[in-house]
């Protein structure tokens, strides 16, 4: 892990200095995180493709403002979440974001691949939408992503005790639902 | 309501120190609500990691794309052995240049001539003699001024080995240092790819 993370910050400091076959590097590392946190939150393949394109181009031209080369991944992550938000937000100008995003359709990604039982995937599909959108980001980074407290206040710029509360707030309304359909499976 | 001594969910997600963490594991050994508790949380987490992953549905490729690709200055600024033999070329060209220059004297004033012909009572031999002597002025004049021109002349032919030699050394230095940087790269790039 420690010389994963002395390569990285060796590959970050080359796609500083505008080496693209380093930057090539960092990215096939993180793409498919980066689509998976984004496909999560606005639910459209193409979208969440299109948006890691452009936070990896993003991210290349601003790589030289970031300070701490060990802050890499949260200020990534940053990046993501500002694309995410930017999008939703000009998708639907009139309404606001929470409502934006309840408003998508949670059927259609299809969970594993039809690998899950019926059940338990539309108890998920049904539990997250009931979720508000700073809800669902809490559950997705910590969940999904497995970020630490501090990292995800880095990543939604505000403070641990707001991310512990959306996070568990949100992990009661899905514990009610999904617990007793989890359990039902294992029995 | 958790009865326990700290957040039960920070204990879930192994946010909390060691010191606390040891005192809520002895606490949900004792206390059926908390383990519980636990219990549905980790069926909740379960639940919501049996949506997986995906492949994205295409590689985000940069290398062959337009808007990665450094402009030229900035691969050569950005590139010590580069910008060294570009300026090492520059300084050839410019020294080239300047010893193919023809070397022209600054041009002295033209000396006061005086019109001794028109002079009234002068006689013939004063008159050559007078010829002579300024003759023999301007003679020697050239011949100290000749000597002046050899003598930087030499100076700048020797000045110009010098920088010859100098950028000969410049250039066997640049060389190594490339052999080394290329070495270091390669044996980087195989670190990368194991």
């Amino acid at each position: 892990m420690i010389f994963r993370e002395v390569e990285e910050s060796d590959l970050i400091a080359r796609a500083r200095r505008q080496d693209v076959e380093a930057y090539n590097l960092l990215v096939s590392r993180w793409e498919r995180r980066i689509y998976n946190y984004l496909l999560r939150l606005v639910k459209d393949r193409e979208d969440a493709l299109d948006l890691s394109q452009d936070v990896f181009l993003k991210a290349y031209q601003n790589l030289g403002k970031l300070e701490d080369v060990s802050r890499f991944t949260p200020w990534l992550f940053r990046i993501a979440h500002n694309e995410a938000y930017s999008l939703l937000r000009k998708n639907r100008p009139e309404t606001d974001l929470d409502a934006s995003i309840e408003g998508v359709d949670w059927g259609e990604v299809s969970p594993g691949r039809g690998m899950l039982p019926v059940e338990v995937s539309l108890a998920i599909e049904s539990a997250m939408s009931r979720l508000s959108a700073d809800q669902r980001e809490a559950v997705v980074l910590k969940i999904y992503q497995g970020f630490k407290f501090e990292e995800m206040a880095e990543i939604l710029e505000c403070p641990v005790s707001t991310v512990k509360s959306r996070l568990y707030s949100a992990l009661d309304l899905l514990k009610d639902t999904l617990a007793p359909v989890q359990m039902r499976g294992v029995e | 309501m958790s009865c326990s001594p700290f957040d039960l969910k920070d204990y879930f997600f192994s946010e909390l120190s060691n010191e606390n963490r040891r005192a809520v594991d002895q606490h949900v050994a004792a206390c059926a609500g908390c383990r519980q508790e636990l219990v549905a949380l980790n069926l909740t987490r379960t639940a919501l990691l049996a949506v997986p992953d995906e492949e994205p549905p295409r590689r985000i490729a940069f290398v062959s794309d337009k808007v990665f690709e450094p402009r030229w200055w900035q691969t050569i600024w950005h590139s010590g052995p580069k910008l060294g033999f570009i300026s090492a070329a520059m300084l050839t060209a410019a020294i080239l240049v300047h010893a193919q220059r023809p070397v022209t004297a600054p041009q002295a004033p033209a000396p006061q001539v005086q019109t001794v012909a028109s002079a009234p009572g002068i006689t013939e031999d004063e008159l050559n003699r007078r010829v002579q002597k300024a003759v023999a002025e301007v003679e020697s004049r050239q011949a100290a001024k000749f000597e002046q021109v050899l003598a930087k002349q030499k100076q700048m032919d020797f000045d110009q080995r010098a920088q010859l030699v100098s950028l000969e050394e410049n250039f066997n230095v640049m060389r190594k240092t490339m052999g080394v940087m290329y070495g270091y790269r390669a044996s980087a790039d195989n670190k990368v790819t194991q």
